[in-house]
């Protein structure tokens, strides 16, 4: 509709453009002026003009007497330079008919042609405040955030504003909002176990999945707060393994399996965690396994924000290549998935989660493992 | 006089007063201008003391100490050799470690260069042009990012 | 509707095409059809650059960041006016203004030049039209505002911090209005030279196209001259900076040309002369133009440059400025002198303030292109500043501002200088007095200062002489007086108030150079400090939170001689985010006609604050004598006598011609 209308305009606009060249050409042949009377005119007004002045005494009568002659000289060469003119006749001749017919169609012409190579008519106007109200359901996740944002920035004591910000800031990888976002909550209503360990949640994926001495103490006010949080404890027993204390994490995690309910999304989680520490443990000298590892992630936290991305993103992207060639490989789809959702890149997670399930066919048990995996991490199949 | 004389005379005073416009612009120029340098420029340029001169380069890094009151010392740079420069008063808004200067005065006897005016403009991705040219000549220029 | 505002534009510039050369071709062929065309061409064309323009306003204003240029200059949390300002705060939208006060000017021409001879109206415009062709041409090529962005980012970068400031409001459009106003005295000089005539109604009709431009001039660099004095804290009103330099070059030479268009006027004198500045002018109004836009010159001013569009704007420069003077010598000659005068007369003297003021157009000319000369041919990096143009631009204006106050006096064609000096005689006494009082009262040691506010003191009282003469002072009774002097031509007051105006300028500027006293300390909350007998004591600093930046506030208590609190001075240093960039707040304080300038740095290990402060005597009539030039511009544009009559009807019936060659 909007295109539409545009469409509308600018056919006006080039009728307007062009009847401003075409009426005057083919209007009446206008009376024509001597140019020689104009010249008269501004002397006649000189004249008047002396005649003021003199009698306002601003001009003695002698001075006034010479400009006046001399004014009246003038008049005489104008009047000489008139009768000198002539007509001209060309301008009626076939040629002139054709250029007049080129300068009226140049207008709708380059203009159209120009705009078809510059324009870009589909792109409708987006003012800001129009798109963030705009229903939800059509806006991009920017879009969401922004509207959340401006809403957060009218209220910023809206603490349920900023527990519903702080889950999507995390998954943008927008982490040290994230935090900002859950602290707000905080501090408005409270601790939580949930906040406090989504605080710790994204102090962590901030550190490029370094559980640092900040993110455990979250994590340890989370599991004050209750006692047996999964998240918490899932995390807390993460911070053991990556500090070389992989039996201890093993057997946290173990302890974890216990009180877990059985419908939990945890449970593979930790299951998986349990399997990897064995792994490590079972073969240090092996080669390791093809994407981020722990280490891995260690040595990356040591580098600068962007070599450590970069560093991230190749690691991916070659488990990436890897599992395209050789996709029955449930452990790795699983980490592929994981990683991505580290690196906040939700879609390409789900898009990962998908070609995994995809190579073992839905119904499988590996398809199932990977889905509920995903579940736990908040990715989904589909949307 | 005769009308001519008179024209001529004119004339001549015009002219007179053009010839004395032109040779004070040239004296200005000689005099006046100052020239831009980068520190490695100064080893093979001869200065006479007191001359002024601009000299441009990067802020070096972890040079700038303040005197606890007015007085601002710094190294000005471009990465190979470097310059002490000294400054009395409020340094520029964007006047940072490793941004491009221009700094303008002369040479003390100790070797110090005593600035009487630090230019660091007003833009972010503002890099002197000067300063700019040289870095590129000497190809330590990198794009700035944006 | 932003592509609405693109598609105006692209037919704006196929009217500009159609403009530059059917109006052209039915003057040359005499078809009055074809020149017809021109008038409502020229108004299409403005309205629809005016379409586009206010679409990118809209945009501005609702933050629509689907276009690239938005979205690098606006932010949605900046406050609404500096999002409308912010529309020519860039280089894009900067051109934008250019060509729609261009094509502006050219329908004013359009409208009130309906009594002009035709073809001299369709040459015109049609010139007018190349200009718009040009410049339109270069913003659709290279920097379109309108190029779209899809997805469009949900955040803008935000403008340059020191742009977002009233002054951006008032500088730029004024300064357009002023350099683009000369583009009309350029298309009417060009036309003269195609038609190969020119006569007393063109002299008419460019006088006021010169002052109104030259007005706007006046205004734009004044206003250009107190923003950076407030904005950039370093306390100085001129800086002999290259982009100054281009907006006071066009300055000087219209000042040149609106002086000569008098002379053409009034005595059919210096005909080739004054088509020759107006054709000067406008050339160094884009230079202005491309010096700004290009960065070719390191500038502390110039912002979002880019040597790639420099390179079509110097093209734009050498067609129309190489075209035109060649123009000129093709076909100056065929246009003939006129007006016989004596060297001691008005004519005269209006001469010897021509030759004073390009002389000083032409230094200011070297010290601004010199460094780039010098470095295409020897490679060798130079700067020009301050030293350069004291030395050479001072003796060359020092003369000219003495002989001011004798021109008005003088009578057309013979004067007599003597006379004219006798009744100075007041005026001069009036003058030494002001040394004198200078020298006695102020400071002994200051010779050179003391003559500058003589030669200040010479202007203001010369103007007011002029006047005083003029309504008859001393030869009639006071209530004739009274009468006479409301019954001068308005023009008349505009001679007087610019010269007066000049005279205040140059007494704000001398009171600065000479008496300015500066001092550079690091204070604690507490202490006081003293600068030209005035106390301030500093309170501490307080954050604030401003809408897109926040801002460590300098409070300052301006103590009286009692030690009480007489008023308070704030200076501070804003942090905009987005663009991670520090601004500087100077903290003011007229007091009378003078200022107390407080600008702060940062603060040291110890806690205290380097504080920069400046007693400015006078400083405020720099700005305060620029405007009363700019409102004698005004009030001498409103001059009844300015209006041509249009040619009555009785005399239709004469055929007309083209090809005449008048003298």
């Amino acid at each position: 509709m909007d295109a539409m209308l545009f469409w509308v305009i600018a056919a006006f606009l080039t009728l307007g453009a062009s009847l401003a060249v075409l009426l005057p050409l083919s209007g009446r042949k206008p009376v024509g002026e001597a140019d020689g009377s104009h010249e008269i005119e501004v002397y006649r007004d000189q004249l008047s003009e002396l005649e003021r002045d003199t009698e306002r005494g601003l001009i003695k009568p002698a001075e006034a007497e010479q400009a006046r002659a001399e004014i009246a000289r003038r008049i005489l060469k104008a009047d000489k330079a008139d009768s000198r003119s002539g007509s001209n006749a060309l301008s009626d001749s076939k040629a002139m008919g054709v250029f007049r017919m080129a300068a009226v169609l140049v207008v709708p012409l380059l203009s159209w042609g120009i705009y078809a190579f510059v324009g870009s008519p589909a792109l409708p106007s987006q003012p800001l405040s129009a798109r963030l109200e705009k229903n939800p359901a059509d806006s991009t996740v920017d879009e969401l955030v922004a509207r959340a944002e401006a809403h957060l920035a009218a209220n910023p004591d809206d603490a349920r504003g900023w527990d519903v910000l702080a889950p999507i800031y995390s998954r943008m990888g927008r982490y040290q909002e994230a935090v900002t976002a859950y602290r707000n909550a905080i501090r408005l209503d409270g601790a939580s176990a949930a906040r406090e360990s989504g605080v710790g949640e994204a102090i962590a994926a901030a550190a490029g999945g370094m559980i640092t001495a900040d993110a455990q103490a979250a994590f340890a006010r989370a599991l004050e707060l209750e006692p047996g949080q999964p998240k918490a404890g899932f995390f807390l027993a993460s911070a053991l393994a990556q500090e070389g204390k992989i039996e201890e994490a093993i057997a946290a995690w173990q302890a974890m399996m216990m009180t877990l309910p059985p419908d939990s999304a945890w449970r593979n989680a930790v299951a998986d965690a349990i399997t990897e520490g064995r792994t490590r443990l079972a073969d240090v000298a092996k080669e390791p396994a093809p994407g981020p590892t722990q280490q891995d992630i260690d040595a990356a936290s040591a580098m600068s924000p962007e070599d450590r991305a970069a560093m991230i993103e190749t690691m991916v992207a070659s488990l990436d290549d890897k599992l395209r060639q050789n996709p029955r490989d449930l452990e790795g789809w699983t980490r592929l998935v994981k990683s991505y959702q580290i690196l906040g890149r939700t879609d390409a997670a789900r898009d990962a989660l998908k070609r995994g399930i995809d190579v073992f066919g839905k119904d499988s048990a590996e398809a199932r493992q990977l889905a509920q995996l995903s579940n736990a991490l908040g990715v989904k199949a589909t949307e | 006089m005769t009308r001519k004389q008179k024209r001529l005379s004119i004339i001549g005073g015009a002219l007179g007063f053009l010839g004395f416009a032109a040779a004070l612009t040239f004296y200005a120029l000689g005099q006046k201008a100052s020239y831009f340098y980068m520190p490695a420029d100064l080893a093979s340029a001869t200065l006479e003391p007191g001359q002024r001169i601009r000299l441009g380069g990067l802020v070096e890094k972890g040079s700038i100490v303040r005197d606890g009151g007015t007085e601002v010392a710094f190294s000005v740079t471009d990465t190979e050799n470097s310059v002490k420069v000294a400054y009395t008063g409020i340094l520029p808004d964007l006047f940072r470690e490793e941004q491009g200067v221009i700094t303008e005065g002369s040479f003390g006897a100790d070797g110090v260069f005593r600035a009487d005016s630090v230019l660091a403009k007003h833009d972010e991705t503002y890099m002197p042009r000067e300063v700019a040219d040289g870095l590129k000549e000497k190809g330590l220029w990198q794009q700035e990012t944006q | 509707m932003v592509e609405v505002g693109h598609f105006a534009l692209v037919l704006a510039f196929a009217l500009a095409l159609v403009q530059s050369i059917v109006p052209l071709v039915g003057a040359r062929v005499g078809d009055e059809r074809m020149m017809a065309v021109a008038g409502p061409v020229t108004m299409a064309g403005f309205a629809l650059v005016a379409l586009a323009f206010v679409v990118l306003m809209i945009s501005y204003a609702r933050s629509d960041f689907s276009l690239v240029n938005v979205w690098e200059n606006s932010h949605s949390l900046k406050p609404m006016l500096y999002k409308i300002t912010g529309t020519w705060g860039n280089h894009e939208g900067s051109m934008l203004l250019w060509a729609l006060i261009l094509t502006l000017f050219g329908s004013l021409v359009a409208v009130f030049g309906a009594n002009l001879p035709a073809s001299l109206r369709a040459t015109v415009l049609a010139v007018q039209g190349w200009i718009g062709t040009a410049f339109l041409l270069f913003i659709l090529v290279t920097s379109n505002p309108f190029v779209r962005l899809s997805p469009a980012p949900i955040e803008g970068r935000d403008l340059n911090p020191i742009l977002q400031d009233i002054g951006l409001a008032i500088h730029p459009p004024l300064l357009y209005l002023g350099y683009v106003g000369f583009s009309v005295c350029f298309s009417f000089a060009v036309a003269a030279l195609i038609d190969g005539r020119i006569d007393a109604s063109w002299a008419r009709w460019v006088r006021p196209w010169t002052l109104a431009a030259w007005a706007f001039l006046t205004g734009g660099v004044a206003m250009g001259s107190y923003w950076a004095y407030y904005e950039l804290g370093w306390g100085g009103f001129w800086f002999w900076d290259p982009v100054e330099n281009a907006s006071f070059m066009p300055w000087l030479a219209g000042t040149a040309l609106l002086h000569s268009a008098i002379v053409m006027e009034k005595r059919s004198a210096l005909k080739i002369w004054t088509l020759l500045l107006a054709i000067l002018t406008f050339s160094l109004s884009l230079l202005g133009t491309f010096l700004v836009r290009s960065g070719v010159l390191t500038s502390v001013h110039a912002f979002a440059t880019d040597p790639s569009r420099g390179i079509f704007i110097l093209c734009i420069l050498v067609v129309f400025i190489g075209g035109s003077l060649a123009l000129f010598a093709l076909r100056s000659s065929t246009l003939t002198a006129g007006g016989i005068f004596h060297p001691i007369s008005r004519e005269g003297a209006l001469v010897l303030n021509n030759l004073f003021l390009t002389t000083a157009t032409a230094t200011v000319f070297v010290g601004t292109l010199y460094p780039l000369a010098v470095e295409a041919l020897w490679g060798e990096k130079i700067s020009v500043g301050e030293p350069f143009f004291n030395l050479t631009f001072g003796p060359v204006m020092v003369p000219l501002l003495l002989a001011v106050p004798f021109g008005p006096l003088l009578a057309w064609k013979r004067g007599d200088a003597f006379a004219a000096a006798q009744r100075l005689m007041t005026a001069f006494a009036g003058a030494f007095l002001a040394v004198l009082v200078t020298l006695l009262f102020v400071d002994r040691t200051a010779v050179l200062a003391s003559l500058g506010v003589g030669l200040s003191a010479w202007l203001v009282l010369g103007a007011l002489t002029d006047l005083a003469l003029k309504a008859g002072f001393g030869s009639v009774p006071f209530s004739t007086m009274l009468r006479r002097l409301v019954g001068l031509p308005r023009s008349m007051f505009g001679t007087a108030l610019a010269h007066l105006g000049l005279g205040l300028t140059t007494l704000g500027i001398v009171g600065v150079m000479a008496f300015e006293t500066e001092n550079i300390l690091a204070m604690k909350p507490g202490q006081t400090a003293e600068i030209s007998g005035h106390v301030l004591r500093f309170d501490g600093i307080q954050p604030v939170q401003g809408p897109n930046y926040t801002e460590s506030r300098a409070r300052f208590a301006l103590l009286g001689a009692g030690g009480q609190v007489a008023g308070e001075i704030v200076s501070s240093k804003r942090f905009y985010p987005v663009r991670q960039m520090p601004t500087t707040e100077a903290g003011i304080r007229t007091m009378g006609l003078s200022q107390l300038y407080v600008s702060i740095g940062d603060e040291t290990s110890d806690g205290s604050l380097v504080v920069r402060i400046w007693w400015k005597p006078l400083v405020t009539l720099i700005w305060g004598g620029a405007l009363a030039m700019m409102l004698g511009g005004v009030v001498s544009l409103f001059d009844r006598r300015l209006r041509v009559g249009a040619p009555s009807r009785r005399q239709r019936g004469l055929p007309r011609g083209t090809e005449t060659v008048t003298s």
